[in-house]
């Protein structure tokens, strides 16, 4: 007889896998991946592509060699960075750019932490912010490249841009069907509202999130830009406008809902939503930038850990 | 609305394959070596010695304490050794060894299939008969069962919850009893009830047995015993763990650390149903149970359902139904979620025995585990509501107060956090080993508490 395999219980396992999660990411990713290809043209996918590779050969790089361990790339965590780091670029963005918010994101946010799970800050949003301050020219610069959809390369402004520059008057007008479908102008990943969203049912449907950050998020967003805009209709926008602009889809529904660098408890998670929502639109209103998603996901990951100690899930019989 | 538990809890494919194999008799082996572990507790103690003719049937060993059971031969036949044996994990444990010969019962036990529907009336001396024929619990905790149906005084049962949810993947021998038996256990029902008090009594079945439902909900009909009615309830692991049942049936918790009764819930398994008809109306001690032999690398004509007797090698039942099949890399005793993998063939059935499990090793095998990705799904599928993630992380630093603050001790060891964990860390090895030792430094603690009280009384008043 063969030998025989002696284990405690349980002696199955679900198909779930971290592996199978990202990809699950990746493919919630591709809506508007394609989008902003379609639009931006064979150099969007070349970022995407140059983005990927840097936040994976790295990965590779720093376990074979720095910490001499078995690689992790396998786990496809930092497909999900290197995608998710080009989709918060702008489309304009030189490759060596991304290259440097590459070393950052797995390089610093990532690998200095110990690795995946053991971060306190998204990797990419990390780089993103990184990126932000230190190349402010190149992470602005909105000029529309010639895509499929329209060929001729052309100057745009983010709406949230017209607004911090121009305000409420510069913004007047704005064609929110428009808006959810091809907002162009903004970070590659946030052209298409509507792709977004159907990336977020699909995380939805496979059970790789649950709604509760992003939602709080986007009713924070909401509720506080109405009461701007009850305050003073002349001077700040609605709350239509509040939502669909600047970086709160691609953030609430991909960056916000990372699991290693957001709470573990779902009223923990509605906290950590309510404090991304808050922050963003104060950020957006009296900070020095015009939009505010980042930074706000970036101070509230640096909170996880005191949420996660007020916050825990229900127990039973513990009433 | 169906009913289920409402905290955590997981999807595993349920496997029943052998749902559709009525019960077999197993034919009676050459020897039988009946262990003095058969139930929760303390052992019991052995009254018969080498040479001893016994019949089936007959005490063989007593009480060793007051959560202990009677113990039975399970045949006819001669004594041959009162020795320690290697059980399923590997264990020494005394084991009684009888040498086969015919098949004689003891006087005034009823092999007959004549139904006895009348309900005795004296609570006292059914608890008694429950009680001299070694009735234990058959769900897997095998605690006996004339204690679980004598609450301590100031306790009330408000209802007798029957646990026919079978949730454990690949079991179907529950299944096959209510199908077959289903009179016989509305019986037993209708005694535990009585001797309860006369609560009502719920016998909850998962929704993926639709036969046993039918079945049992036409035994109640024909019966017509007051209080007693079949609750469908949804497929969810671990449907049947008991604190999980009675939220699923009664809308009610069990405070951590109490007992289902402080809810007024007693709850008891279809088998143990069963088992308390055949004493209390048969005079027929339990030395016979069924199990399922099955896995996912057995052929379906190769899956049985077994009639078997206590003290039967589990090499012998093996041989009997085939042999091991090709390809199988773990035989489990019990189910997928919560049995034990058997290192030993050699062992032998005993009251609470249900299963051969086969499985092959991409079914099985554990995969190396990866990060921890603070995912929380350990958390979400916890039916207690615990964190795995942080008791594991707890247990590996050695914080045994964290740990009991953070109520590793509520923890069921149902498997869910392992089982949904997507990067393969095996928590639960890691909380059980932690769970028993944060268990042990309450027990100290309490012993402590208790000895300084009982000091300060004892100490002359100044």
């Amino acid at each position: 007889m063969n030998k025989l395999l002696v284990s405690p219980s349980p002696h199955v396992h679900s198909p779930l896998s971290t592996q199978r999660l990202m990809l699950d990411v990746v493919i919630a990713l591709l809506p508007a991946t394609v989008v902003s290809v379609l639009f931006y043209g064979w150099r969007e996918l070349m970022l995407v592509a140059v983005s990927i590779v840097a936040c994976v050969g790295l990965e590779w790089l720093i376990t074979r060699f720095l910490l001499k361990r078995k690689s992790t790339i396998a786990d496809l965590s930092a497909v999900v960075t290197g995608l998710l780091l080009a989709l918060n670029v702008p489309p304009t963005c030189p490759w060596w750019v991304i290259v440097i918010g590459a070393i950052f994101a797995v390089g610093v946010a990532k690998m200095t932490f110990g690795g995946l799970g053991q971060n306190t800050f998204n990797p990419a949003i990390a780089a993103r912010v990184f990126l932000l301050v230190s190349f402010p020219a190149y992470m602005t610069d909105w000029t529309i490249p010639a895509g499929f959809i329209h060929t001729d390369a052309v100057s745009g402004a983010t709406l949230l841009g017209k607004y911090a520059e121009g305000g409420i008057e510069a913004i007047q007008g704005t064609d929110y069907l428009h808006t959810l479908l091809f907002n162009i102008g903004g970070s590659a990943g946030e052209i298409s509202a509507i792709a977004l969203l159907a990336g977020f049912v699909y995380l939805l449907c496979r059970r790789v999130i649950k709604p509760w950050i992003t939602l709080s998020i986007w009713g924070t967003v909401a509720v506080a830009g109405l009461l701007f805009w009850l305050i003073n209709p002349g001077q700040y926008p609605d709350p239509v406008f509040c939502l669909l602009t600047g970086g709160v889809l691609l953030g609430s529904i991909f960056m916000a809902t990372d699991y290693v660098t957001s709470p573990m408890s779902d009223w923990g998670g509605v906290v950590f939503g309510v404090g991304i929502g808050l922050l963003t639109v104060l950020i957006r209103y009296f900070g020095a930038y015009p939009e505010g998603v980042s930074f706000a996901i970036l101070i509230m990951n640096a909170f996880v850990p005191l949420i996660n100690k007020a916050f825990h899930q229900k127990k039973y019989g513990r009433a | 609305m169906m009913k289920t538990f409402k905290i955590g809890g997981v999807h595993p494919n349920d496997n029943k394959i052998s749902r559709n194999c009525a019960i077999e008799v197993l034919p009676l082996p050459q020897t039988v070596f009946i262990s003095m572990a058969q139930h929760l507790g303390a052992p019991a103690k052995p009254i018969v010695a080498v040479g001893d003719q016994v019949k089936a049937g007959q005490v063989i060993a007593e009480p060793g304490g007051f959560i202990s059971a009677y113990v039975h031969s399970s045949v006819s036949g001669t004594v041959k050794s009162v020795a320690p044996r290697k059980d399923l994990s590997g264990n020494l444990m005394t084991h009684v060894e009888i040498a086969v010969e015919g098949d004689e019962w003891a006087e005034g036990i009823d092999l007959s299939d004549t139904l006895v529907t009348e309900i005795p009336t004296d609570k006292a001396e059914t608890l008694k008969k429950i009680q001299m024929c070694g009735v234990v619990g058959l769900g897997g905790a095998t605690f006996p069962a004339h204690v679980k149906l004598n609450p301590a005084p100031g306790c009330k049962a408000e209802c007798l919850i029957l646990n026919g949810a079978e949730c454990e993947p690949f079991l179907t021998s529950d299944n096959r009893i209510m199908i077959e038996k289903s009179k016989e256990i509305v019986i037993g029902a209708a005694i535990m009830k009585m001797v309860l008090g006369g609560c009502p009594a719920v016998i909850g079945i998962e929704e993926n047995k639709p036969e046993a439902i039918s079945a049992m909900s036409k035994a109640v009909a024909e019966l017509g015993y007051e209080g007693i009615s079949v609750m469908k309830l949804k497929k969810k692991y671990p449907q049947g763990g008991e604190k999980q049942l009675i939220n699923a049936v009664m809308k009610r918790e069990v405070k951590s650390g109490g007992l289902p009764i402080s809810v007024g819930a007693v709850v008891q398994n279809v088998a143990t149903s069963l088992a308390v008809y055949e004493a209390v109306q048969k005079n027929k001690p339990l030395v016979t149970n069924t199990m399922t032999i099955t896995g996912d690398c057995l052929p379906v004509e190769k899956q049985h359902n077994y009639l078997f007797r206590i003290g039967m090698p589990l090499s012998y039942i093996a041989e009997y139904a085939g042999g091991i099949p090709e390809g199988a890399a773990k035989i489990v005793s019990g189910g997928p979620m919560m049995g034990k993998a058997i290192s030993n063939l050699d062992a032998c059935t005993v009251k609470g025995s249900s299963s051969l499990l086969y499985l092959s090793e991409a079914f099985t095998k554990r995969k190396e585990a990866s990060a921890c990705i603070r995912c929380g799904k350990c958390a979400d599928a916890c039916p207690m509501g615990l964190e795995p993630f942080l008791l594991n992380k707890l247990a590996k630093n050695a914080m045994m107060d964290e740990l009991e603050a953070r109520s590793i001790q509520d923890c069921i060891s149902c498997g869910c956090c392992q089982f949904t964990c997507p990067a393969n860390i095996p928590l639960l090895d890691t909380i059980n080993i932690a769970k028993g030792q944060v268990m042990g430094i309450m027990r100290a603690r309490a012993a402590a508490a208790k000895a300084a009280a009982e000091a300060a009384k004892a100490a002359p008043q100044k």
